[in-house]
C-alpha cells in the first residue's frame, strides 16, 4: 500500500513544506537583509538594532507578565471548571458545553473591545455606573493596564485549556483515588496527592498551549495594551512594520526570529507532553463513570461562581456590543439612553465602502479559503493516519509546525515572500497565509475522523472490485463528512475573524473585517465598531449553521 | 479455482529484529474445497491470506489463481486487489456504516458495471441465500453480530468470485452464536462448491469446517492434511499438541511389528500406531485425554496403564481428571456421572490406534 502513496506523500510534503517552511526561511533571509527592496546584501545591522533597542527590556518584562499571568489564570480556571463539571454534582452541566465552544462564537478582538467598552477609565459603562453610584471623582477601574490585559487574555484562553484538561479528567481512573481514600487520605488530600499529580501532563500541556496563544495574541495587546502604552512583543513588532514612514521589516524579522523560535520549542514540548500523557493517564475504555462528589452546602455558591463566569464570558460581550451599536455615544444605560437608540451606526457602516469591502473580502476568504484548506487537510490527514511511512511522519511534523506560528511574525515572513511575487497586496496573499497558518485546525478533526475508519472498510471495498478513487468517493469521503464539517467550520470561522496575520498582509483594497474593526477601535468609533462586529458574528454563525445543514444532507443513511 | 503459491516470502523489520511472516511458502490450494490455514497468532496465516487477495505485497515468490498469475516478483506482476475478482469476509466484517444492507451487498456488482435490474435480482437472490430477505433497507448499524456476518458473506458472494477468503470471521461472535454461525457457514459453503480459504487460530473451527487443513508456524507450512489426518496422525509434536489436548510422553522405540510399533515410555511399554522409526530412536508419544477411559482397580490384558487419580475438576460435560502414573501426570476425561474419586487406584486400556508417535 505504501508504494502506491509515495507520490502523493511527496507532493503533500512539497505543498505543506512550501506553506510552512517558506515564510520561516523568508523571515531568516529578511532579518539578514537591508530592506524589503534591497535584499541580498548581507547585514547584521537589523539584529543589532532590534536587540539593543532600550525599549526592548520593558517589552520583554511586559510580555512575561502578560503571557505567564494569562496562562496561569486560564489553566487554574479551567482546572476548577473541569473538576466541577466532571467530578461534582453541580447543577446545569450543559453550561460547560457552551463555555467550551464560545471561542467559535465570539472573536477575541470583539471580546477585548467589549471589555474596553465596560472598563475604560474615561467612559467605560461599568466605570460610569460605579462613579454615579458612589459619587467618585475617578474611574475605579482602568482596563488599559497589565492586570486588565491578563484578565481578558486569561478568559479568552480558558476554553482551550478546558478542552485539554476536561477529557483527561474524564478518563481518569477513579480507582486511583478510591485506593487513596482506602489508605486513609481525605478528599482534599487525595486531590493534591493523587488527582493533580496524575493529571500533571494535561495541566502542563494546557499551560504551555496558553503560553503559545498568549505569545501570538494580538487582539488584547492592541486593543487594551496600546492605548495604555503597554507594549508586548506582538505590539512592539506591529509598531515596527505599521508606522507608515519608517516601516522596518528587517528589524521586525530579526526580533520575530526569537519569538518564533520560542513558540516552536514550546509547541514541540506541548506535543511531547500530550503524547507522554497518553501513556501516563490510565484510561479505562469500559464506559465507567468516575465517582461523583456531593457538594452539599457549597453547591449553590459554586454554582453562582460558574454562573457569573459564563455571564461575563458569553452574555456580557454580546450585550455590550449590541447596546453600543444602538446608542449615539457611550452612556450609562438609562431611560434617556433607550429613548435615543437608533440604527445610525448600522446605516453608516452599511454606507461605508471600506467596511463593505472588508465584509465581502472576509466572506470570500472564509468560504473559499476554508474549502481549499479542508481539501488539503483531507489529503494530509489521510497520509498521516493511513499511510504511516517515514515520509508521512515528516508530513505530520510539517503540518503541525504552523500550530505554533504567531500571526504577526509569520506575516512578516510572508511579507518578504509576497513582495517579490505578483501576489503582493492581493487577496490571494491573505488566502495563502491563512491556509498556511491555520492548516492544523483542519488536519486535526480530519485525522481523528480517519482514525475511526477501520482499514478493513477500505480494503473490503478494494476486494469488492472498486478502484482506489471509487473507494475514496464512495466509502472514505461519506464517512468523513462529520470531520469535514467540523474542520471546515473551524477554519471558516478562524478566517472570517483573522486579525494578527491580516494586520501585516492587508493592504488598501484587501481590507478584512478584523482589520477594519481594529481601525475603528484605534479611532474610538465604538458605535460603528460594534455594528460591524455584530455583522462579523452574524457571518460566522451563518456559515456554521449552513455547513451543518449541508453536512446532514450528505449522510444517506441515518446513523 | 486452484490457487498455486510458490516461494512466497515476506519479511518485516520490527524493533531491530527480522520477522519472517512468510518464509518461502509453497502451497497448492485445491479447487472447490474449504481450505483452512491454522496456526497460533503471528504464524503468518493472515499475511498469506492478504497476499492472495493483494492487500499485502510479498517480497518474493509467485501466486497463481487458476491460470492467471496475480503476483510474481520475477516477472514484476502484481495485479491490484480490485482486479483480482475475489471475495473476502473480514474479521471486523467491514460493513460500511453509512450504507444500508442493499447498498453494501450491491457494491461489488456496481463496481463491475452490472445493469441495475440484474443487480437488484442478484442482491435479492444472495440475501435470500444467506437468509436475510427483507433486510434490504435496514441501516448497516442496526444489525446484530450474526446478521452483520451474513451481510459480509453475501457481499463476498454476490459477484460470484473465483475464490472466497475468510479472515477469522467468527472470532468477534460470542461462543453460542459462533457455533451456530459455524454450522450455517458450512452449509452455505457446501451448497456453493466454491474454493474457500479460511484463516483461523481456533482448532475446533478448523476441524469442523475444513476439507483440508494447513498448519502454519513461524512463516512456514508444517503440515497439510484432512482434519482426521491432522487430528489422529499428525507428523510433528507441535501439530499434535496444537490441534487438540494431548498428553505428551517421552518414549524410545523398541521394536517394529507388522501393524504396530512397540515403545518403552514413562508410563510403561505400549503398542502404538505404526510409525516409521528405527529401533532405539527417541520419540514422543501423544495420547489424547478423550481416549482414556478409566475404570477402578487392576486391568488385565495388554496396553494397560495403571495409576492414581490426583485431582478432578468438574467442567460441565465431564470431569477433567489428572492421573499420576509414576512420575508422569496424564490428563483424562472422566464421565460426569462417575463414582470415581480423588485417590482411587485406576487403570485404562488404550487401543494402539490412539497412541500416536511423533518425532522428537
Amino acid at each position: 500500500m505504501t508504494g502506491r502513496h509515495s507520490g502523493l506523500t511527496l507532493l503533500l510534503i512539497a505543498i505543506v513544506g512550501f506553506l510552512t517552511i517558506c515564510p520561516v526561511i523568508m523571515l531568516v533571509f529578511g532579518s539578514l537583509s537591508e530592506g524589503l527592496t534591497a535584499t541580498g546584501t548581507f547585514t547584521l545591522a537589523k539584529y543589532i538594532a532590534a536587540y539593543t533597542d532600550p525599549a526592548l527590556l520593558e517589552v520583554i518584562w511586559n510580555t512575561v507578565i502578560f503571557v505567564g499571568g494569562a496562562a496561569s489564570t486560564a489553566t487554574a480556571l479551567a482546572l476548577f471548571l473541569a473538576y466541577l463539571n466532571i467530578r461534582t454534582d453541580i447543577p446545569f452541566k450543559f453550561i460547560f458545553g457552551i463555555i467550551s465552544i464560545i471561542p467559535m462564537m465570539i472573536p477575541h478582538l470583539l471580546f477585548s473591545v467589549s471589555w474596553v467598552l465596560l472598563l475604560n477609565p474615561s467612559n467605560g459603562i461599568l466605570n460610569l455606573i460605579l462613579r454615579q453610584v458612589f459619587s467618585l471623582h475617578h474611574a475605579p477601574f482602568n482596563i488599559y493596564s497589565l492586570p486588565g490585559m491578563v484578565l481578558v487574555e486569561g478568559l479568552l484562553d480558558l476554553p482551550i485549556a478546558y478542552l485539554i484538561i476536561a477529557p483527561a479528567m474524564a478518563s481518569f481512573d477513579a480507582s486511583l483515588e478510591e485506593s487513596s481514600r482506602v489508605c486513609g487520605a481525605s478528599t482534599g488530600k487525595t486531590i493534591f496527592r493523587i488527582t493533580l499529580p496524575v493529571l500533571r501532563p494535561a495541566i502542563l500541556a494546557a499551560f504551555i498551549l496558553c503560553i503559545i496563544r498568549g505569545l501570538a495574541s494580538f487582539a488584547v495587546p492592541s486593543v487594551i495594551g496600546m492605548p495604555g502604552r503597554i507594549y508586548v512583543l506582538a505590539t512592539h513588532l506591529y509598531q515596527m512594520v505599521s508606522t507608515g514612514f519608517a516601516a522596518d521589516y528587517g528589524k521586525a524579522a530579526a526580533l520575530g526570529m526569537s519569538v518564533l523560535l520560542a513558540a516552536i520549542i514550546l509547541i514541540y514540548l506541548y506535543r511531547y507532553l500530550t503524547s507522554a500523557s497518553d501513556r501516563f493517564v490510565t484510561i479505562a475504555g469500559r464506559g465507567y463513570k468516575p465517582t461523583i462528589i456531593k457538594l452539599q452546602r457549597s453547591r449553590i455558591p459554586l454554582f453562582l461562581i460558574l454562573g457569573f463566569l459564563s455571564f461575563i464570558l458569553i452574555i456580557l460581550p454580546v450585550v455590550v456590543l449590541f447596546y453600543t451599536s444602538l446608542v449615539p455615544y457611550s452612556m450609562v444605560p438609562s431611560m434617556r439612553a433607550f429613548s435615543m437608540m437608533g440604527l445610525k451606526h448600522w446605516i453608516e457602516v452599511l454606507n461605508d465602502p471600506i467596511s463593505l469591502l472588508s465584509l465581502k473580502n472576509s466572506l470570500f476568504l472564509g468560504v473559499f479559503g476554508a474549502t481549499i484548506g479542508i481539501v488539503l487537510s483531507i489529503f494530509v490527514a489521510y497520509v498521516i493516519v493511513k499511510v504511516r511511512s517515514r515520509s508521512a511522519g515528516v508530513l505530520e511534523s510539517l503540518s503541525f509546525l504552523s500550530f505554533s506560528f504567531p500571526g504577526i511574525v509569520i506575516g512578516v515572513g510572508f511579507m518578504w515572500f509576497f513582495v517579490r511575487t505578483p501576489l503582493y497586496a492581493t487577496i490571494w496573499a491573505l488566502l495563502i497565509g491563512y491556509i498556511a497558518t491555520y492548516l492544523p485546525y483542519g488536519v486535526r478533526p480530519l485525522s481523528s475522523a480517519f482514525v475511526q475508519i477501520h482499514d478493513h472498510l477500505e480494503e473490503s471495498s478494494l476486494v469488492a472490485g472498486a478502484s482506489y478513487l471509487t473507494t475514496l468517493r464512495r466509502i472514505v469521503i461519506p464517512l468523513l463528512v462529520p470531520g469535514i464539517v467540523s474542520g471546515w467550520v473551524l477554519m471558516a470561522t478562524m478566517f472570517v475573524r483573522e486579525l494578527s496575520l491580516s494586520v501585516v498582509l492587508s493592504r488598501p483594497g484587501t481590507e478584512v473585517l478584523a482589520v477594519q474593526i481594529l481601525r475603528f477601535s484605534e479611532d474610538g468609533l465604538w458605535g460603528k465598531l460594534s455594528a460591524l462586529g455584530i455583522m462579523m458574528i452574524g457571518v460566522s454563525t451563518l456559515l456554521v449553521l449552513l455547513v451543518n445543514f449541508i453536512g446532514r444532507k450528505f449522510r444517506p443513511v441515518d446513523r | 479455482m486452484e490457487i498455486r503459491i510458490a516461494g512466497l516470502r515476506k519479511h518485516y523489520a520490527s524493533e531491530g529484529r527480522i520477522i519472517k511472516a512468510l518464509d518461502d511458502v509453497d502451497l497448492t490450494i485445491p479447487s472447490n474445497q474449504i481450505f483452512t490455514l491454522l496456526g497460533p497468532s503471528g504464524c503468518g496465516k493472515t499475511t498469506l491470506l492478504r497476499s492472495i487477495v493483494g492487500l499485502e505485497s510479498p517480497d518474493a515468490g509467485e501466486i497463481r489463481i487458476g491460470d492467471e498469475i496475480v503476483y510474481s516478483s520475477a516477472r514484476h506482476i502484481s495485479v491490484p486487489t480490485e482486479k483480482r475478482g475475489l471475495g473476502m469476509v473480514f474479521q471486523t466484517y467491514a460493513i460500511w456504516p453509512h450504507m444500508n444492507v442493499y447498498d453494501n451487498v450491491a457494491y461489488p456488482l456496481q463496481n463491475r458495471k452490472v445493469p441495475k435490474e440484474e443487480i437488484r435480482r442478484r442482491v435479492a437472490e444472495t440475501l435470500a441465500f444467506v437468509q436475510l430477505e427483507g433486510f434490504e433497507n435496514r441501516p448497516a448499524t442496526k444489525l446484530s453480530g450474526g446478521q452483520q456476518q451474513r451481510v459480509a458473506l453475501a457481499r463476498a458472494l454476490v459477484a460470484q468470485p473465483r475464490v472466497i477468503l475468510f479472515d477469522e470471521p467468527l472470532s468477534n461472535l460470542d461462543a453460542k452464536l459462533r457455533e451456530e454461525t459455524r454450522k450455517e457457514l458450512k452449509t452455505f459453503l457446501y451448497d456453493l462448491q466454491i474454493t474457500a480459504v479460511y484463516v483461523t487460530h481456533d482448532r475446533v473451527e478448523a476441524l469442523a469446517l475444513s476439507d483440508t487443513i494447513a498448519v502454519m508456524r513461524a512463516g512456514r507450512i508444517i503440515e497439510i492434511g484432512s482434519p482426521k489426518k491432522i487430528y489422529f496422525d499428525a507428523e510433528s509434536e507441535f501439530v499434535a499438541d496444537f490441534i487438540g489436548r494431548a498428553n505428551l510422553v517421552k518414549a524410545v522405540v523398541r521394536e517394529q511389528l507388522s501393524g504396530t510399533t512397540i515403545v518403552d515410555s514413562a508410563i510403561g511399554r505400549l503398542a502404538c500406531r505404526k510409525g516409521n522409526f528405527s529401533p532405539d530412536s527417541h520419540v514422543t508419544l501423544c495420547l489424547r485425554p478423550e481416549f482414556i477411559s478409566l475404570t477402578r482397580g487392576d486391568h488385565p490384558g495388554t496396553n494397560v496403564v495403571q495409576g492414581t487419580i490426583a485431582s478432578m475438576v468438574f467442567v460441565g460435560d465431564a470431569f477433567e481428571g489428572e492421573i499420576r502414573v509414576g512420575d508422569q501426570h496424564l490428563l483424562a476425561r472422566i464421565e460426569p456421572e462417575t463414582d470415581l474419586a480423588v485417590g482411587d487406584e485406576v487403570g485404562f486400556q488404550v487401543s494402539p490406534d490412539h497412541c500416536l508417535l511423533v518425532a522428537g
